[in-house]
């Protein structure tokens, strides 16, 4: 019986074996897989990053922020769409929450629980968070959704096929399809106040000076300066989502 | 090397190379500068019509009022919280300088009970609050829809503006 040697003796193999793992070893350790990245540090550019920070304490829901997002950025007044809304929290004596956020609050609140049964109610208010590892932008199958190096999450609505993928990733809610564009479309932070020197919207017009936002690479800045004076927390945090909008007095129950 | 191959690395460079044209003439040519997406949509971005002025234009003309608003408890709020955008105001007036305003720029003038109760309305959520305002005090809350309804002597309805004045409460 003649026996087929194979061309490939065994030394060989295992040489070749042994380039092609160490090989792929090395370029890995060279240029990190995103995944590996991804489950350390959130990035934090370079130049410009900027950061969001809320004090619930602050917050009288108002909803002047809801409307006025909606004003400036003409966003849809019916059916509900918000890029920023106010969610009133209402904690019974009994242990039961109850959220409401009637228009996202731009008519105001109506207390709806009477106050022998509240143990404790706050309002928080709702935007984009600008993650700097958004789940929203890593679904995109189009590339129409990303963040500026500047850390903000943009939608380019000329190249969004409107498939709604984003709309489904991001935990917060915080998207929606426009439904006249056809398009995702979300809180930009009012890029088009910032690049001319202006405040976002619902900076602006905030009664109580609640929300800050500010450069988080800028140990100077205001938002700094509000982070080292208060506790604050981003929502979800188990998400690793690397959210960059932090709340003061943020309770467990917020959602 | 057989012809098989041959034929088949033939067949490969067209596709490799057409794509390589598709893609050229397809791509986008910002795309890929910063990441995986159109460098250009940032510029875009910025190219938006704006709407709020900023409290700082409405004090060049109404600086009476802003001086005013500055004594009282709502030496923080912002004209723009309670009268809503002006920008196309201000630039209306920077422009026609002493030329009277078409209506459709005039801004709104809240009189409405509901418009103070957005923020003053009693809620069980605004009493922990605290404001480093004029002497440390919290936001003033009253039930708006039964707070002095209606005028003792005439029993008309009364507007909140008419006793209490919204630019220095």
């Amino acid at each position: 019986m003649i026996q087929n040697k194979p061309k490939l003796s065994r030394r060989d193999f295992l040489k070749a074996g042994v380039i092609i793992s160490g090989g792929i070893a090395i370029t890995t350790a060279l240029v990190p897989i995103d995944g590996f990245l991804f489950a350390g540090e959130p990035p934090k550019g370079k130049g410009k990053w900027y950061g969001i920070g809320i004090d619930i304490n602050k917050c009288i829901g108002c909803g002047k922020c809801a409307n006025a997002c909606k004003l400036e950025n003409n966003v849809p007044k019916e059916p509900f769409y918000f890029r920023s809304w106010v969610e009133q929290y209402t904690i019974k004596n009994d242990g039961t929450i109850k959220v409401e956020s009637p228009n996202g609050g731009i008519d105001g609140f109506k207390q709806s629980v009477p106050d022998e049964e509240i143990f404790k109610s706050f309002f928080v208010p709702k935007m984009c968070n600008h993650c700097s590892k958004s789940p929203c932008t890593q679904v995109c199958p189009v590339g129409a959704t990303f963040e500026t190096p500047e850390g903000i999450a943009l939608v380019d609505s000329n190249y969004c096929i409107g498939c709604g993928y984003c709309v489904q990733a991001c935990p917060y809610g915080c998207r929606y399809l426009h439904p006249e564009k056809g398009t995702a479309d979300k809180c930009t932070l009012c890029f088009h106040r910032l690049a001319k020197g202006l405040q976002p919207a619902c900076f602006e017009i905030c009664p109580t000076e609640a929300r800050i936002y500010g450069d988080l690479n800028d140990p100077k800045s205001k938002l700094n300066s509000f982070l080292k004076n208060h506790t604050c927390m981003v929502i979800k945090p188990h998400l690793n989502t690397g959210s960059k909008l932090f709340y003061n007095a943020l309770s467990s129950e917020v959602r | 090397m057989p012809q098989q191959i041959k034929r088949l690395i033939i067949v490969f460079t067209i596709f490799i190379v057409l794509f390589l044209i598709i893609q050229q003439v397809l791509k986008p040519s910002s795309f890929g500068v910063f990441g995986h997406y159109r460098a250009n949509a940032i510029q875009e971005n910025t190219v938006r019509e704006l709407h709020y002025a900023g409290s700082a234009k409405c004090s060049k003309c109404h600086d009476d009022i802003h001086f005013d608003k500055s004594l009282g408890f709502h030496a923080k709020l912002k004209c723009e919280v309670c009268h809503g955008p002006g920008l196309k105001h201000a630039l209306y007036a920077d422009k026609y300088k002493g030329k009277d305003l078409p209506d459709s720029l005039i801004l709104y003038k809240p009189d409405n009970r509901k418009d103070c109760a957005v923020c003053h309305q009693k809620n069980a959520a605004r009493i922990k609050i605290l404001f480093d305002t004029v002497d440390n005090s919290m936001i003033k809350q009253v039930n708006t829809m039964k707070h002095n309804l209606v005028d003792k002597n005439t029993k008309e309805e009364l507007k909140c503006i008419e006793c209490h004045n919204p630019h220095q409460p």
